[in-house]
């Protein structure tokens, strides 16, 4: 336990990283999926190929190996991100390619009444979406949303793999002057673990207040 | 079946596979400026010749006494040990042989061979933060991963040696002027390699000085030339090995700590650490040890063989 | 498309489809010309230059990757099966009548979703050996992610069974068949057929946490990348190949299961309520050595 007590500044501050880039990825990957699950409903066939492209490939490929090439391969194209708006950004993306799939689920639970009502008062197809479908097509997901953020919690480890030291990367730094990894690899779990079930009370109540009941 | 359906498969098939080709170009369209890689096989320190293993001493049955570990060792017929496949010089899997080069992999070897009469070695893949659990649960019999040696890991497992000591040096661009050794480094931005050494010895070693961490070395070595660091600190056979494929960096300064590496065993067993340590004195004596780091770590280390460092000789060893 | 979203906007007519076609000419142009430009830099920096790729066009490495490919498809398989077949009987559990079942099943539900999957890796590798459960290698990595995903997948047949139209139990009910009865020949097979989606991105998801094989050991494929990395010293190429396997094996697993989703589709009626959307799979990854 001394080993967890010892080291509070340093663990502490890697739980506040991973807070930090938790939220900031939250937002990041729900405006993203926003977009993306827009794009696959317009009318331009080109855009909505391209928004399934992106979900096609980031759904498919593995966190670390997206990360790996972000952080490597684009400064030699002259792009040149800090290590963790790098971590944010490929962590959004690849999140946002999951909540742009449930966005999608979600648009179509709405009934086809909605969309036919919103197209007969004249409103364009921006306006339907923003006004009638998506306010409604966003609250029938939120518990599938709630799973996909705490799956976001945890991959956020991953952005340790680039330079960012999050919660599991100052576990493994007290580990290794510690040499105590059940101790600590306890603690950070047990931390991970209280985040998750915070997200989960989050989204329960959120769908309490606003989930459509059929 | 519709033919519409078909379609938009085929559709989705030839978009997907043109966004492939599309990021994989792309993505390679990069690289770290012109430094030429080692193809396979080149480079990386020669194979141990099988002479020596030959060569190598085979304990008598007079020192296995029955229900030692080593006993149990040899009856099973392979040495459990805890490793890695991709440390280049030290413990690297060969894709092509399957094999793992590198000293503590041959070490690993000429141990089995000492228990077991033949070089049987199965390693087990692990990190730092799974190798104190792995000795205390004896999933593996020994750990040859460049252990340091430190007070409070030999709380938790025992040392045997050390094997083999080494230093962290500082390497840089080939262009960097500024730094000249490890004292140049109070208040720069270093790349180190995480969970190694180096994470606990820069801020006593350079004050001020701010750490990026890198699960692998390759990812280090690219951060460095990519800028995302002044410089990147190591043990310094593998910089060695780095700058000799690498012309885009380049080694400055001595080593400055003294890394003494030992072989992790689990505590208890005073019996084995006994055993191992034994064995340990006999390679040295004979040659094979400086054989076995001349075929390795010599390969690219300038200066001749170092002597082996005296067992025992380190605090927790 | 879904004609819920055909109906978000009408059929273009002439203007609007001038519109469309001059977006999609600038769309095409922007997107060849970042192409474009991307091998610019490509050809400038030796990057496609024949000795980083020559490795990739000998055997060998193509045979060890492909090895790898094996063991990571082993333990996906084996993980897939046993923690659907846990999680199915998990769900039912939390639908039972009996409340202790209810309860069990529920508690296990709810623990092993927020429990990350690394943390329960490393009680397998050092708790579980001190009270002599010391599972082969191959265990070692499928029964952490087994428990963890049948947890997951148990929420996936729960959603699904429950947006299942309340009237097929009712009618179930109603023609005398026994709760179990109604279950297993009424709703679960309706329930299981809209659930593919759900299921085949659980699935691709479960694939991609077999990466968690390096902290046991068990070389998979990503370790595998890294470790040919390691040795080639070519970091980019190397987790280019690497990712194109993934793509490759995910995409076509995928698309597997869309095309049995539509053969079976033509049985049921058409609304594809797909109630549980993918989750990205709850692979810590971890930093490797």
């Amino acid at each position: 336990m001394e080993a967890l007590t010892g080291h509070l500044d340093e663990l502490g501050h890697g739980l506040l990283t991973t807070v930090h880039l938790t939220v900031v990825t939250t937002i990041g990957a729900l405006l993203l999926g926003v977009v993306v699950a827009t794009l696959r409903v317009c009318p331009v066939p080109l855009l909505r190929g391209v928004g399934m492209v992106y979900v096609e490939v980031l759904q498919n490929l593995p966190l670390l190996a997206l990360l790996v090439l972000f952080v490597f391969a684009l400064p030699t194209i002259g792009i040149t991100f800090p290590l963790f708006t790098s971590a944010a950004i490929v962590i959004a993306a690849y999140e946002g390619a999951y909540l742009a799939e449930a966005i999608r689920a979600g648009i179509n639970t709405v009934g086809v009444g909605q969309a036919e009502a919103a197209r007969a008062i004249g409103l364009t197809f921006s306006q339907s979406l923003r006004y009638v479908i998506l306010p409604q097509g966003l609250r029938a997901v939120i518990q599938p949303m709630g799973n996909i953020y705490i799956a976001l919690l945890m991959n956020t480890s991953l952005a340790a793999a680039v330079g960012v030291v999050e919660l599991t990367q100052a576990a493994n730094n007290v580990n290794l002057v510690e040499a105590q990894p059940i101790a600590v690899f306890t603690g950070a779990g047990l931390a991970y673990m209280l985040l998750a079930l915070l997200i989960g009370r989050v989204t329960a109540t959120l769908e309490r207040r606003w989930a459509i009941v059929r | 079946m519709s033919i519409r359906f078909t379609n938009v498969t085929r559709r989705r098939a030839l978009t997907i596979a043109a966004t492939a080709v599309t990021v994989a170009l792309a993505a390679a369209g990069c690289g770290d400026g012109g430094s030429a890689p080692a193809l396979p096989g080149q480079a990386d320190g020669q194979k141990v010749a099988q002479s020596v293993f030959d060569a190598a001493p085979v304990a008598s049955d007079a020192d296995i006494p029955a229900g030692s570990t080593m006993d149990m060792i040899r009856k099973r017929g392979y040495l459990n040990v805890g490793g890695s496949l991709d440390a280049p010089l030290l413990s690297q899997q060969n894709p092509v042989s399957g094999d793992i080069e590198g000293f503590d992999a041959d070490m690993a070897k000429l141990l089995a061979k000492y228990i077991i009469g033949k070089p049987e070695v199965k390693t087990v893949t692990i990190g730092t933060q799974t190798r104190e659990a792995m000795l205390q649960a004896k999933s593996v019999d020994a750990v040859f991963q460049t252990y340091t040696i430190t007070p409070q890991r030999a709380t938790q497992v025992a040392f045997a040696g050390p094997y083999l000591t080494s230093g962290l040096a500082v390497a840089v661009r080939k262009d960097e002027t500024g730094i000249k050794g490890v004292k140049d480094l109070a208040g720069k931005t270093v790349i180190v390699g995480a969970n190694t050494p180096a994470v606990t010895a820069l801020p006593s070693a350079a004050p001020g000085s701010k750490q990026v961490a890198f699960a692998t070395d390759p990812q280090a070595v690219q951060a460095l030339l990519q800028k995302r660091g002044d410089a990147y600190v190591q043990d310094f056979t593998l910089l060695a090995s780095n700058a000799k494929t690498n012309p885009g960096m380049k080694v400055v300064g001595d080593p400055f700590t003294t890394e003494a590496y030992g072989i992790g065993l689990t505590r208890e067993d005073t019996q084995f650490k006994e055993f191992v340590n034994n064995w340990l004195r006999k390679i040295q004596a004979d040659g094979t040890w400086s054989k076995v780091w001349q075929s390795t770590l010599g390969s690219v280390v300038e200066g001749g063989t170092p002597t082996p460092p005296a067992i025992g000789s380190v605090e927790g060893s | 498309m879904n004609p819920n979203q055909q109906i978000l906007f009408d059929a273009p007519g002439p203007r609007a489809q001038r519109r469309i076609r001059i977006a999609t000419v600038l769309g095409a142009l922007v997107l060849l010309g970042g192409l474009a430009w991307a091998i610019h830099r490509f050809a400038s920096y030796g990057e496609l230059a024949a000795e980083r790729w020559q490795p990739f066009t000998t055997w060998p490495i193509w045979r060890y990757l492909l090895n790898a490919l094996w063991s990571t498809l082993l333990a996906a398989a084996a993980t897939a099966v046993l923690s659907a077949a846990l999680g199915l009987l998990l769900a039912l559990g939390r639908l039972s009548a009996r409340r202790p079942l209810r309860w069990l099943a529920g508690a296990y539900v709810e623990v092993f979703r927020t429990v990350p999957v690394l943390l329960l890796v490393y009680v397998t590798l050092f708790a579980l050996p001190k009270y002599g459960l010391n599972f082969p290698l191959f265990w070692k990595l499928v029964v952490p992610l087994v428990v963890s995903n049948s947890a997951a997948f148990a929420e996936i047949f729960r959603a699904g069974i429950k947006a299942l139209d309340r009237g097929q139990t009712e009618a179930g009910l109603a023609i005398g068949l026994r709760r179990g009865q109604v279950m297993r020949l009424v709703v679960l097979p309706q329930a299981l057929l809209r659930l593919t989606p759900s299921l085949v991105s659980q699935l691709v998801g479960l694939l991609k946490d077999t990466s968690l094989g390096f902290v046991v050991g068990y070389t998979e494929l990503l370790y595998s990348g890294q470790v040919l990395a390691s040795y080639t010293h070519l970091l980019i190429q190397t987790f280019l190949v690497v990712a194109l396997i993934y793509l490759v094996v995910n995409a076509s697993l995928s698309k597997l299961a869309r095309v049995l989703q539509a053969r079976n589709g033509r049985l049921t009626r058409g609304r594809s309520t797909a109630p549980g959307p993918a989750t990205p799979p709850l692979t810590q990854g971890g930093t490797a050595r």
